[in-house]
Order: C-alpha cells, then structure tokens, then sequence
C-alpha cells in the first residue's frame, strides 16, 4: 500500500479541511485513481461526502496510489489534517505520503518553505570585524569575500567565525505527522450517500457569508431572549426555517415565543435540472415542476425546513471556498446542499454535498 | 528600615509591562529583589523545572533609583543587609501597570511612575506604593501588599557550559508557529548543517484512540539561520514547550539576540538576551539523550526497574541566604520527578507514565502565539464552547486518562515516544497486511 503526492493547492485543500472540521472530527478520505473523496458522517447534525478530482488539491503528474484494490480508504482527524496544512499554504512545495512509525499509519506532510532574510548587508559588502580585522591589501579582503560562499555554513559545526549577513534565501522544512488508521473496504463498504426522494424546490444560494451572519444574528437572539424567558439554559439550539419557492424566492426566519423574524431574498436562480433521459411527461411529474407551475404568490409553492442554527453555521462554513451553492429543499424533510467549488460550475466530478434533516415542530 | 523608591519613564513602564507578562507564564507570584545597583524581578515555578529572571540595572533602565538598607536593624532580613527581597502577585503589580494599554486619551497618558517601598512595623502595613503620573494632573496610586521573602535562584554556571547558539527570535517564533496547541514539548538538535526542532506530547494510545495521537511536528532549519552556533551534533535536549515560547517570545517584542547555553540533557539550559538596560534569563531543566553512551550519567544503562524515587535532577537551587526561614522552599515534592533525567529506554517508558499523569500545566492563553488568524476565520463557527477544546486534539481527557496511560502500555512506549526519527524513513515503502486490518469500523 503506497500513497505519495505533491500538494498543489495547498490553500483550497486546507480550507476544505476546515469547513469539514467543524461539523466532525473524524472524516473518511478514500483516495482513488482519479478522485478523492471526503466523508463525514457525524453522531448527529449534517452529513457531507465530498468527491473531487486529483487535480484539484494534488499535483496529478506525482500522484502515486498502489493498493490490492486500487483504493486506500484513510480514518483521518481532519481537524489535525487542517492544522498542519495551514503550514502549507505559504510554501512552495508541500508532499503528502503515507507512512507509518512503529504500529501507528501517519500522513506525513513534508514542507519545505523558502524566505529571504533581512537585507542587513544588502551590498554584500564583508563584515566590518572582518574589514577591519584584515590590514591586508584590498584585493585579498574581496579574495575572501568571493571565497564566503563556499564553505555554505555546512562546516559551522564549530565555527564561531560570524558569517555574511547578507540577505540570502532560507529555507525551513516543516514535517507534520498526522496519526490515520487505515480502513479495509470491508469496514466502509456499507455506507452509502443517504437517499431521498426529489426535491421541490432547488435554488441557488445568495453569498454565505450574509447568508451565515444573518443566521447567526436570528440564532443569537433565539438563544438570548430563551434565556431570559425560562431563566434556564436549554441545550437544544434554536431552529431556523428555511424556505425557499420555484420562483427565485427564499425566506430565513425564526419564531419564538417572544418574536418571530424573517428575512427574505428575491430572484435567486432556479436552476434547471438535468433531464436528459427523462420523458417531456415525467420531467412535468418531478416535484419541482409542479410547484414552479404555481403562482409567485401561492403559499402552497414553498417548501420549508426547519434546521438547527448552530448546525447550519457549521454548514456554512464552507463559504470560505467561495463556491456556489444550490439548494435542494424536501419540504418538512431534508436539505440537501450541492456545493461547487469554483471552476468547477456544473461539473458533477467535484461536487460536496451536504444533507441536512430537517427537524419536526 | 529599607528603603526603596524608583521612577520609571513610559517606555521603561511598557517594558516592565511586557516583563511581568512573561513571567506570569511562569507563575503567580514575582520575587523582586533590590540591590544598590539592580533590581531583580524572578519566578520559579512550582515544579522548579524553569526559573526566569529579569535584571533592571539601576543606571540605565530607571530615571532615578535610590535604595538604602538601615543597619543593624532587628529583622530577619538582616542576614544580608546590603539587599531586600519580597514576593507580589504578578496579577497585581500587572493591574497597576496595564494602564499602559489605555493610551488612546493623550491627555491623560502616563508620564512617569513612581514607586516606593513602605515598610511597616507589622507586615499587614508593609506595602508597595505605586504611583503612575498621568496628564492633565491625573495620579493613579496602587497600594500592594508584599511579602518579604527568602528568593531562591536558580544557579548556572556560563562558564561550564559547552553548547551555545545565539538567533534571531522571530525565527524561532516562526518555527512555534507551526506547532500544535497540544504539543507539550520541544526537542531540539543538530544534524548535517540543519537544526531540527520537534514538537511532541508525550501521550499514548492505542487502538481506537491512535487518532487521538497528537500530531508531531519538526521544523528543520539552516544552521546559517543561526547568528552564533557551537553545539554538538545529534545532542538531544527536550525542555517544555510551554517555557521556550514565553521565552522567545519576549525576546521577540524587545527584538532582541536570544542565546542559549547548554551541557547536555538533564542538566539546565539557559536562555538569555539584553535589551536597554535589562538582563532576561530563563534557566530551565532539560531532558533527552545524548548522542554517545559515554557521560558519566548516573541512570544511563540503569536496569528497568529503575525507581522513581531515585534522586531527582531538579534546578540546582541555592538559598542566597543562610539564615533559617519559615518559608524557604522545601525539598522537591515527588511530583518533581517529572524532571528526572530521561535517559534510557528503558527510563523513558516510565518517565512517559508518570508524565501522562502529571497534573495539566496551568492553562496559559499561548494562542496569540500561534499563526495569527487570516481573513479565513471569519468562517469559523462562533460560539463553541461545546467542541473541543484544541482542534488538533479530538477531544483527549485533559485531565489525563488512567485507562490508557496504564502500565500495560509500556512495551509499546518507546517506538511511540521517540521524537526525532530520521527523515530517512523516506525511503521505506508502508507496509500493512490487509488481513491485519478486518474488523476496523469506520467512526467507532
């Protein structure tokens, strides 16, 4: 079992892993010719299984993946992961591999950073101690001062000369060692992306990040005036509603028993759905269809779920990767979440997809 | 009667600021100790494993400086009468000094500070007189009681030290930086030009818990990155972490050449550095190995069953002060063993147990240390105070786990623990048995 390739994308891959992160601390990445995918199937609170192409994180030309079964399937502590790439994302060069130490399967992360020093001597001109130390003529103080740079500091073992103080690149290699187990197909063969059944509405999210502080502003003031209210902590988080309609509408609300606010978004995007291979007919049965033949104003055209606000913030952490994001709304069931990372618009190979439950009254 | 009074200038107040912030890393209380040409503000902590001190020269870092010792007098201090000493919380003194951050309001900005020693004749009315002088006619007086006390010292002898490197602090800051919130513990050595820093906890798991192994990191440097390096190659020396980064990171905002000196594990290392008339030094207990089997250490090749009550290696302390003391410090308690050299293998398995169980270090807020949080963090989750409680941690018992730190895990201590395998692993392809691994659950 061998896996070793370049970072790339030092930068997405670790922001990946910190919007997966927040919603568990355990993820399942299964490395395959061609794709990665990452899994996170946490107690409770929202699923993600995230596929994407090599290319996307890793350098493809470097990616080396030998296995019986052509698969490696990893348990990972993504939070580790994330911690250790944020040192990736200023360097030039960073590599993966999978190694072990003892007993203990690690994912080593090898990264190697170049910077310069300070200019202190910026001319390249010879130490003054050196300069002033040597009454020899000129051309010997430039004869030494051409030779400096051979003995490159590798004799400094015990050296206590002072050496050129000019800038020059540095380099520091950084060596992470996360701890992973790995995972025989048997132990992952039986969990598959939860089904559900077509949406009734699918809508294209406004930007996350007013989406998520406005979620969070509705969560606050829930969790306050519930406090206030009972004089005791509740543990459950206030839910969200969430609804959206086939006519580019969706509404962000919270009901409590002391308020009830909303918020809500006009012409958002309805996109169209794939229907190649389905009947003109049974494209007009799906869920979807019927209800954009609704009127705008007809409340029967929404589909609502209610959602746990601290989860749904989780959620939308995933917003620091900018990507676009469409809805899929099961009315009084599920959300479920098709989050396209940018450049990859419609591109069904690297996709993360969330699924959200939606909470009864 | 002693008396002490000195004024100090603003710049002088921040940097006493900044002074007793890093020696509240170290502990509660701040010794200070007058001399007629120095005043000495100390702490040692309560393992005795790190002793930290910063030296204020009384020419150079305060505007005026007067103290005078009565002789003769009657009290217990008398033992030595050309210096006085006494213990503050560090809490205190930094709430009289902190008004150093409440610089907006120019009016009232401090312009000098005063302070002045009031020795009563009971203790209750000995108190430290602190008085910051401020625009507009504004004083702001602080009344601190204090303690006189008997300061132990940590002793290093520079002379016999015969390791010694001197860098930057922003480069060693940089390499923290890429350390873990849980990492315990730094080693350090040297190998082929490349100085490798490696950050480790010592914690075990097994099992399940192999992802809740803490991540280790080794940042490799040039030794050219180094302004000054004369050490031994393959040398080991493993101090807290926790120490190194208050260390560095005072030399850091006073950017000041950091020097270390050292013999070799178990015995003390000492950093130090200079700024404007202040002398810092932090001497902090060391562990490791050395690279040959030669030192004469007495608990090299001992036999396994090496006793934890074997004598431990603390701080060398010495009581500047002969005269008997209620309050001089008593022996190391056994917990102090946590600093017993950590030599052989065979030693280490132990060591590592009675580590786990030490008590948690303090919790000192160390983050502001790390990487500093870039546009990203605006995505994090806010309020989450239910997660763990370091991302890289998964949620590990702080309060250390019996179960699995238990003495059946020894024979598998010494593979987990060593901190600085050779990069050559590189070449080794891993191997695993598919028939090893059946009955792995996924997020069991």
């Amino acid at each position: 079992m061998r896996f070793r390739t370049q970072v790339a994308n030092a930068s997405t891959f670790a922001k990946l892993t910190a919007s997966l992160s927040s919603l568990g601390k355990v993820c399942w990445m299964r490395l395959e010719e061609g794709f990665i995918r990452f899994t996170i199937i946490p107690d409770q609170g929202t699923q993600v299984w995230a596929q994407l192409p090599v290319d996307s994180i890793f350098e493809e030309s470097t990616y080396v993946l030998e296995s019986n079964t052509g698969v490696i399937n990893l348990e990972v502590p993504v939070g580790a992961l994330h911690r250790a790439l944020r040192s990736a994302v200023p360097a030039k060069l960073s590599s993966l591999r999978l190694t072990k130490k003892g007993n203990i399967p690690l994912l080593a992360l090898t990264i190697r950073t170049t910077s310069w020093t300070t200019a202190s001597n910026a001319l390249g001109i010879p130490d003054s101690d050196r300069a002033s130390s040597s009454s020899t003529p000129t051309t010997t103080a430039a004869a030494a001062a051409n030779a400096d740079p051979d003995p490159d500091g590798d004799d400094s073992a015990g050296t206590a000369q002072p050496r050129p103080s000019g800038p020059r690149e540095r380099e520091t290699v950084i060596t992470q060692e996360i701890p992973v187990k790995v995972l025989h197909e048997s132990a992952v063969e039986g969990l598959h992306q939860p089904h559900c059944r077509d949406p009734d509405v699918h809508i294209m999210l406004p930007s996350l990040m007013q989406l998520k502080s406005i979620s969070e502003r509705f969560t606050k003031l829930a969790t306050e005036s519930k406090t206030v209210a009972a004089g005791a902590t509740s543990t459950a988080s206030p839910k969200l509603e969430l609804s959206a309609n086939m006519h580019g509408s969706l509404k962000l609300a919270i009901v409590s028993d002391a308020f009830s606010i909303s918020s809500v978004w006009t012409d958002l995007l309805n996109p169209s759905l794939d229907t190649c291979g389905l009947e003109q007919s049974a494209v007009e049965q799906l869920p979807s269809e019927r209800l954009r033949a609704l009127p705008a104003d007809d409340e029967a055209g929404w589909a609502k779920v209610r959602i746990d606000g601290k989860d749904w913030s989780r959620v939308l952490s995933v917003g620091r990767l900018n990507p676009r994001v469409v809805a899929s709304f099961i009315n009084e069931t599920a959300l479920v979440l098709y989050v396209f990372l940018p450049g990859s618009w419609n591109d069904e190979e690297s996709c993360l997809t969330y699924y959200i439950n939606s909470y009864s009254i | 009667m002693t008396t002490l009074s000195f004024s100090l200038a603003p710049r002088a107040i921040y940097q006493l600021h900044d002074a007793l912030m890093c020696l509240s890393k170290f502990g509660d209380s701040v010794a200070i100790e007058a001399e007629f040409d120095l005043l000495r503000f100390s702490v040692l902590n309560l393992t005795k494993t790190a002793y930290s001190a910063f030296v204020c020269e009384a020419e150079t870092f305060f505007e005026t400086y007067s103290f005078g010792v009565a002789m003769g007098g009657g009290s217990s201090r008398a033992a030595n009468p050309n210096k006085f000493s006494c213990e503050v919380l560090i809490k205190a003194l930094l709430s009289a000094f902190k008004a150093k951050s409440s610089g907006r309001d120019k009016d009232t900005a401090i312009e000098r500070c005063e302070v002045e020693l009031q020795e009563g004749p009971s203790d209750v009315e000995c108190k430290l007189i602190i008085r910051m002088i401020c625009g507009l006619g504004v004083i702001k007086l602080y009344k601190l009681n204090y303690e006189a006390v008997h300061v132990q010292h940590a002793v290093f002898d520079k002379s016999s030290a015969t390791n010694q490197w001197s860098i930057e602090p922003r480069y060693l800051k940089e390499i923290t930086d890429h350390f873990g919130p849980s990492a315990e513990q730094l080693d350090v050595y040297s190998n082929h030009g490349k100085t490798v820093f490696t950050s480790f906890t010592t914690k075990i798991a097994e099992g399940k818990e192999v992802l809740r192994q803490p991540v280790q990191t080794s940042v490799a440097i040039d030794k050219r990155d180094f302004e000054y390096y004369l050490a031994e190659d393959n040398l080991h020396i493993v101090i807290f972490l926790k120490d190194f980064k208050a260390a560095i990171a005072h030399a850091d905002t006073v950017d000041a050449m950091i020097t270390a000196r050292f013999t070799r594990p178990s015995r003390p290392l000492q950093f130090t550095y200079e700024f404007e008339g202040v002398k810092a030094e932090y001497t902090v207990m060391t562990r490791g190995e050395a690279p040959g089997d030669d030192l004469p250490d007495s608990s090299r090749g001992a036999v396994p069953q090496l006793s934890a009550r074997q004598t431990p290696a603390p701080v060398r302390v010495s009581q500047r002060s002969t005269a008997p003391d209620t309050r001089q410090m008593p022996p190391p308690p056994s917990r102090s063993r946590s600093v017993r050299p950590l030599t052989g293998t065979a030693t280490r398995a132990s060591q590592a147990n009675t580590e786990s169980q030490r008590p948690p270090p303090p919790s000192v807020e160390f983050d502001s240390l790390f990487v500093p949080a870039d546009d990203d963090g605006q995505w994090d989750v806010p309020n989450e105070e239910d997660e763990a409680p370091a991302e890289d941690e998964l949620g590990w018992d702080a309060t250390g786990d019996q179960t699995s730190t238990g003495p059946g895990l020894r024979n598998t201590q010494p593979s987990l623990e060593q901190p600085t395998r050779e990069e050559d692993e590189m070449g080794i392809p891993p191997t695993q048995r598919m028939s090893q691994l059946h009955g792995l659950g996924l997020f069991d």
